[in-house]
């Protein structure tokens, strides 16, 4: 079983580290003979994805964080504290999970070139403020709609873990003096560390591959993220250069499984919570 | 440290299907400053609420509720200067103990750190936590987390307590020590405290006062032993006692009480209590029934009785009885309580009596007491030591 999940991630593995030239009849899954091992694949990789990859660090981070802490602000406000009409607000935001991404593609396109003056307005202050871009304003555009898109699972997940939460512990709280800023700050959010260690992984996957809104907002230019690299890499009207692809895929995919490496036990306790 | 007043509180949930439910109904009582009053009554009589409602933590549909003349209606929870130590304690499961007891003080007053350092340490001293100031909830037991629970009552140094069932979580035997510890630090602290429970044990014991509570109306009010020797209705007085009173429902005809197996005379005493009604219930307490081995009835208030079964407690034993000219399949028993001394056994011929003076005697309908108990029998007992 374990064999038959790894063969792919093997294969691949050991395409990237075979020099191009000797690829070429070679059973993909075997070890390069000695003399056709190659690091060319993967330096190669990271230099023709290394904007890429910046770009889509400047775009997950604060996007992953934006979803995380507004859904979990959503959910508090909508599970712990009691106010009419909240299950009305949070069936919108249920809603809005069911909204298909292909369905608002066009008007997202509109809105951002055409509603919006983003670019003009990132165009105009990027000279005052260091290292922001022209380009950025894409970037800005895509961590907006990603924030907006994550926000309602956020607010799912946070939500059943915030109705496990004692309502008594919060009437204490309430008791001992603390407004409601102060409880989510002090209390909740303090107790939500697992929930937030799920929902980043769950964000920063989702974020990270998305090829779709990135195709849509961004098009192409400086402001392309790794996927719309990736897409083109190591093709010419030569061939393909299977190793470069591979050790590519490689590179792109590296950032998700550290973050499952990093925040899995924490993940674990959150799902299990 | 103040006097609370509940001036006719009544507290009305609308359900979503527009059904109102009345939880509270026109409560009334005043818990003198430094009192501890226990509330006590059945699961969903409304005590919690009412409790909740002096906490803040639900709204009043209607009356009012002053704490030290002041009326707090309208306050919110954190302004009332009430601390509430809760069923669950409550705790915040992240924090250490010491972070847990500072964090009443630190959002509600502008005490320095080390004057919230110092009452904390005190006060865990006091409580006999100051070694567990660094742990956090999850590692202590359930005992331990009750003292925390109070200390963190205990450090805000509130004009009232509010306790909801706070020993219903702990095995028997601790709770029989808390409930002592409790009583002793309500004592020495003097702060005014509501107890809400549903246990008669907690009520009769901890109180200066109890009030009963059935059915979102209040029953009685008053010191546990009133409550129990002169209950104001058929629900207190089956309520307060443990094993609970026997009542047997009779009809009053011409002389006599006429039950389904048994009659009572009606003297001259009896006459004017239930000379109102035409069906009463007759209460006596386990302890009251006079019984005595193998004789024939003497008495017009003596029964013959057959012991069905005998549960030993070490220091009584529950004797059920039934009435020998009980000839149904399952026959009713009622319950004496006799000496863990008396050898009873299962099968014994006996005779109950059930001396007018213990009696009670409540309307059918209403409830209300007829008679209570007279307590000319109660000897006041000397201490000299």
């Amino acid at each position: 079983m374990i064999v038959f999940y790894l063969i792919p991630i093997e294969t691949g593995l050991m395409t990237a580290i075979t020099d191009p030239s000797a690829y070429t009849g070679s059973a993909p899954y075997l070890p390069p003979a000695p003399g056709d091992v190659s690091l060319g694949p993967f330096t190669n990789a990271v230099d023709a994805l290394s904007q890429g990859l910046a770009n889509s660090f400047i775009l997950v981070v604060p996007a992953t964080i934006l979803s995380g802490l507004l859904g979990s602000m959503a959910a508090y406000g909508l599970t712990t504290v009691d106010w009419k009409g909240q299950i009305g607000i949070y069936m919108l935001f249920v809603a809005g999970i069911f909204i298909p991404y292909q369905a608002v593609l066009v008007p997202l396109t509109q809105f951002w070139y055409n509603v919006v003056p983003l670019r003009t307005t990132v165009e105009s202050v990027a000279p005052m403020i260091p290292l922001l871009q022209e380009f950025h304003w894409k970037l800005i555009a895509l961590i907006v709609t990603h924030t907006a898109y994550g926000i309602p699972i956020c607010t799912l997940l946070f939500r059943a873990h915030y109705k496990k939460l004692s309502d008594e512990m919060v009437e204490a709280a309430r008791l001992d003096g603390a407004s409601i800023t102060r409880i989510y700050r002090r209390i909740i959010l303090p107790l939500s560390v697992p929930m937030f260690a799920v929902v980043f992984i769950y964000q920063f996957t989702q974020i990270w591959n998305d090829l779709l809104f990135a195709l849509t907002i961004i098009q192409f230019g400086d402001a392309s993220v790794v996927t719309q690299d990736l897409v083109s890499i190591g093709v010419s009207q030569e061939g393909t250069n299977f190793p470069l692809r591979m050790a590519a895929a490689l590179v792109a995919a590296l950032p998700t499984l550290l973050v499952y490496i990093f925040f899995g036990d924490k993940f674990a306790k959150g799902v299990t919570a | 440290m103040a006097e609370l007043t509940l001036d006719s509180i009544t507290k009305v949930f609308t359900e979503d299907d527009g059904n109102e439910i009345v939880a509270v109904d026109d409560v009334d009582f005043e818990i003198a400053d430094g009192e501890f009053l226990v509330l006590v009554g059945p699961s969903g009589c409304g005590k919690s609420t009412t409790l909740r409602m002096v906490a803040g933590l639900e709204t009043i549909t209607e009356g009012e509720i002053r704490l030290g003349g002041r009326r707090i209606n309208d306050k919110p929870p954190a302004e009332r200067n009430i601390a509430m130590v809760f069923q669950s304690y409550a705790l915040y499961p992240h924090m250490t103990v010491k972070q847990n007891m500072s964090f009443g003080l630190e959002e509600s007053t502008d005490m320095s750190d080390d004057e919230i350092d110092e009452i904390v340490t005190d006060t865990a001293e006091m409580m006999g936590i100051a070694n567990l100031l660094d742990r956090k909830p999850d590692d202590l037991s359930g005992g331990q987390q009750q003292r925390v629970a109070l200390g963190r009552a205990i450090v805000r140094d509130p004009e009232a307590f509010l306790m909801d069932e706070p020993l219903s979580n702990l095995d028997a035997k601790l709770r029989a020590t808390m409930r002592t510890e409790l009583q002793r630090l309500q004592e020495d602290l003097g702060v005014t405290t509501v107890y809400v429970t549903h246990d008669q044990t907690e009520a009769m014991t901890m109180g200066d006062r109890i009030a009963v509570l059935d059915d979102g109306i209040l029953q009685q009010v008053g010191t546990p032993l009133e409550c129990y020797h002169t209950p104001n209705n058929y629900f207190v007085a089956g309520f307060i006692g443990e094993p609970s009173m026997n009542f047997f429902e009779l009809d009053v005809e011409g002389d006599a009480l006429v039950g389904e197996h048994f009659e009572y005379p009606i003297s001259d005493q009896l006459r004017g209590a239930v000379s109102g009604s035409d069906s009463v219930t007759l209460g006596i307490r386990p302890e009251d029934v006079e019984f005595r081995a193998d004789a024939m009835p003497t008495e017009p208030t003596d029964f013959a009785c057959t012991v069905d079964v005998v549960e030993p407690t070490g220091d009584a034993n529950n004797v059920y009885l039934t009435f020998d000219d009980d000839n149904s399949d399952e026959p009713r028993t009622f319950i004496v309580t006799v000496s863990g001394m008396d050898r009873v056994e299962s099968g014994d011929k006996v005779v109950a009596r059930f001396p007018e003076s213990a009696i009670h005697l409540f309307d059918e309908f209403s409830g209300e007491a007829l008679k209570n108990r007279s307590l000319e029998d109660v000897e006041s007992v000397d201490i000299s030591i």
